[in-house]
């Protein structure tokens, strides 16, 4: 039977008009609209995170000095993030602000430190991610400053490489920003199959249609028959993203900078997410009209917050909410390309797969319970 | 015969309202029952009920000598059921929703091919199995809808209004196929606002009000259980209350009401009631035109126990 239901789905999904012009057809028209709006400027890369300069003016030593340090130092990873010019006074800083000499500068007192910029934007908000940053370490840097002090210097330049704005940024790498655009189209496109699940969950639910009713009323093992459903769906969702891909690579000639096996990997992977998530609002909601717009509105608000209209609001998340970046499947799936092009199969591009991976897991177990709970149809 | 279904005392409430109030039911092996009743009367509810689509707050429901549940496979594997809304895939042709739905229930392939086959011989289809449902004609929907129903050879079908907006001709072969479904074995229990459908087809008739039993019987026992077992019309040109007076005097005459030009009158029973009553005429010089006679139908047994029209 569950060959049968996952022949029977696939036929269905693959003839319905709507699914070939959503999850087909309008992701490659904003492809070509991305390409046509910022194609030319993937080469010039013209706001690509680059070395900036940075003052520093401190009334005593800290730590947070040693950590500039060794974020003004180059590795073979990454170009250096900051140039650091230390000043003696706030009066100089300012004044070598004003002279653009450095693009901002990092104030010491007994109390805070203060961060100073002469504009808002990439600078900023990678100034204040710093801090950020700092802060969190802080308290581990200050035990072991006083339980091992001989230790300090290689601890803090251990924990400077694995400040957040180094695994956010690529400094110094080739791949523009501009690409974070397209990720966030193959997060788009991939989420877009939690409508798909929907669909189908539709024609086997029976307080959801006459189909679902009918579907009810055969003695089918409901799970098996829902995972029929589901495997077609990733398949044809799995297919929905090759074909943007190899468009987005062959016809629009842009390098999306990682190689097609590993592309696909991952948007298999985030098609299984998206019809996982879609499976999970199937089983919870009870009414029909919104099997379309939850997941639409599930698709777009996850796609927004990891970069699809503005490429920068996953830098503002990660600094206000960065726990956000971490349970939106939308901002996990187009980090995880942005890591594997930028920096390859590195140890934040396995978290991303495992974060992928156990919410694909959660929503299986959540759809699982729900389901069998409602052993009933209750019309 | 044996029981295929038995609800005994079902109740199901909606919140404080009681949609089927202590309902029982039996139905027999090779019965065509007609399950009777207005609108908000409890019929969808029970047969969601009796099908565990619904879970009721009271009762027992046996089907086949056994306990009916959401995953009693057993017993779902023998029941067919034709939605009054049509339940198909419309991206499937014909052939492949028949074998589609056909595939929840029978396995082998071969059985299946088979099956499906005969369910669209069976409901007239064969021609069409490579149309996708938007070709179909309303007619032509629901008689696939039937195949999807019937297709896998269930011992019960649940036909609920299977002919609404149906053409004559598809409702006549619909008819007709239910009928050679029960020659063959199957209990089917049908639903429908069409009296004389019901009344042509069913062998037994439950009428359903307020979620209760209400009446259940042949159709000739419910007809018989009317006051009302005949009813004269006769054209009167100088038609007087004392005449209308007079008639009411003869025997098994209930009622006698002027309707216009006519004499309408119902005789609670009897027999050669019209010759008794043109006898009268004749015998007392009143002169009579037109004369017609009408047997009650079954929608004045509804209208007498449900005080409603059922198609209000």
């Amino acid at each position: 039977m569950f060959g049968r239901i996952f022949i029977y789905k696939f036929k269905a999904l693959i003839r319905s008009h709507w699914l070939i012009g959503w999850n087909f057809l309008f992701p490659l028209v904003l492809a070509t609209a991305f390409s046509l709006g910022f194609g030319n400027l993937i080469d010039d890369d013209p706001i690509s995170f680059h070395t900036m300069d940075v003052g520093y003016v401190a009334e005593e030593d800290s730590t947070f000095l040693t950590v500039l340090e060794t974020l003004s130092k180059s590795t073979d990873e990454r170009e250096a993030v900051i140039n650091l010019h230390t000043y003696n006074s706030e009066k100089n800083a300012k004044q070598a602000l004003a002279d653009k000499e450095i693009d901002g500068y990092y104030l010491l007192d007994s109390e805070d430190i203060h961060t100073t910029v002469s504009e808002n934007g990439i600078v900023s908000t990678t100034l204040l991610q710093i801090v950020k940053d700092y802060k969190n370490f802080q308290t581990t840097i200050k035990n072991i400053a006083i339980d091992h002090p001989e230790n300090l210097e290689s601890a803090v330049e251990l924990m400077g490489s694995d400040l957040e704005i180094i695994k956010q940024h690529s400094f110094g790498h080739s791949n523009s920003p501009y690409l974070q655009y397209f990720y966030a189209l193959l997060t788009m496109t991939s989420l877009f199959g939690s409508w798909i699940s929907t669909f189908t969950l539709q024609g086997m639910c029976a307080n959801m249609s006459e189909r679902g009713k009918r579907f009810e009323c055969a003695p089918g093992h409901k799970f098996k028959a829902i995972a029929a459903g589901a495997l077609a769906g990733i398949l044809i969702q799995s297919a929905s993203n090759a074909v943007l891909v190899i468009y987005i690579v062959t016809v629009l000639k842009i390098d999306l900078g990682l190689n097609l096996g590993l592309i696909l990997l991952i948007t298999t992977l985030g098609s299984a997410l998206g019809i996982t998530a879609g499976t999970f609002m199937g089983a919870l909601l009870k009414k029909p009209v919104l099997l379309v717009a939850v997941p639409m509105t599930y698709a777009m608000l996850c796609s927004f917050f990891s970069g699809l209209m503005v490429a920068s609001i996953k830098q503002y998340v990660q600094y206000y909410v960065p726990f956000l970046n971490k349970i939106n499947p939308g901002a996990v799936m187009s980090d995880s390309l942005y890591i594997a092009s930028n920096y390859g199969l590195t140890r934040e591009f396995y978290q991303d797969i495992t974060i992928m991976i156990v919410i694909i897991i959660i929503h299986i177990i959540l759809s699982g319970v729900i389901l069998r709970r409602r052993n009933y149809a209750s019309i | 015969m044996s029981n295929i279904i038995s609800i005994e005392n079902l109740v199901k409430r909606f919140g404080e309202k009681i949609a089927v109030d202590h309902f029982s039911l039996h139905v027999e092996e090779g019965e065509i029952l007609g399950l009777l009743g207005p609108n908000g009367s409890g019929k969808t509810t029970t047969i969601n009920c009796l099908l565990s689509l619904l879970q009721y707050d009271k009762g027992d429901i046996q089907i086949f000598g056994k306990p009916m549940s959401p995953d009693a496979y057993d017993i779902k594997s023998k029941i067919g059921v034709v939605m009054q809304n049509i339940a198909i895939v419309d991206t499937l042709n014909v052939y492949e929703n028949v074998d589609f739905f056909c595939g929840l229930y029978i396995n082998d392939k071969k059985t299946r091919q088979q099956y499906v086959e005969e369910a669209l011989e069976f409901t007239g289809l064969t021609e069409y199995k490579k149309y996708k449902p938007k070709k179909l004609s309303g007619g032509l929907l629901r008689r696939l809808n039937i195949a999807c129903g019937i297709a896998h050879k269930p011992k019960l079908v649940l036909f609920d209004e299977p002919t609404v907006a149906v053409d004559p001709q598809s409702r006549n072969a619909i008819l007709e196929g239910i009928r050679k479904m029960n020659r063959e074995g199957t209990t089917v229990i049908y639903t429908s606002h069409y009296m004389e459908e019901v009344e042509e087809l069913c062998s037994r008739i439950v009428i359903m009000d307020h979620g209760k039993n209400v009446a259940n019987g042949t159709a000739a026992e419910l007809k018989a259980s009317l006051k009302n077992r005949e009813t004269i019309r006769i054209g009167i040109p100088n038609l007087s209350d004392d005449i209308i007076h007079q008639v009411k005097e003869i025997n098994h005459v209930y009622e006698a009401v002027r309707d216009e030009d006519n004499l309408l009158i119902r005789c609670d029973g009897g027999e050669h009631n019209l010759v008794h009553i043109l006898s009268f005429l004749s015998d007392s010089n009143i002169p009579f035109g037109h004369v017609s006679t009408e047997q009650p139908t079954l929608n004045d047994v509804f209208l007498a126990i449900t005080g409603k029209e059922l198609r209000d």
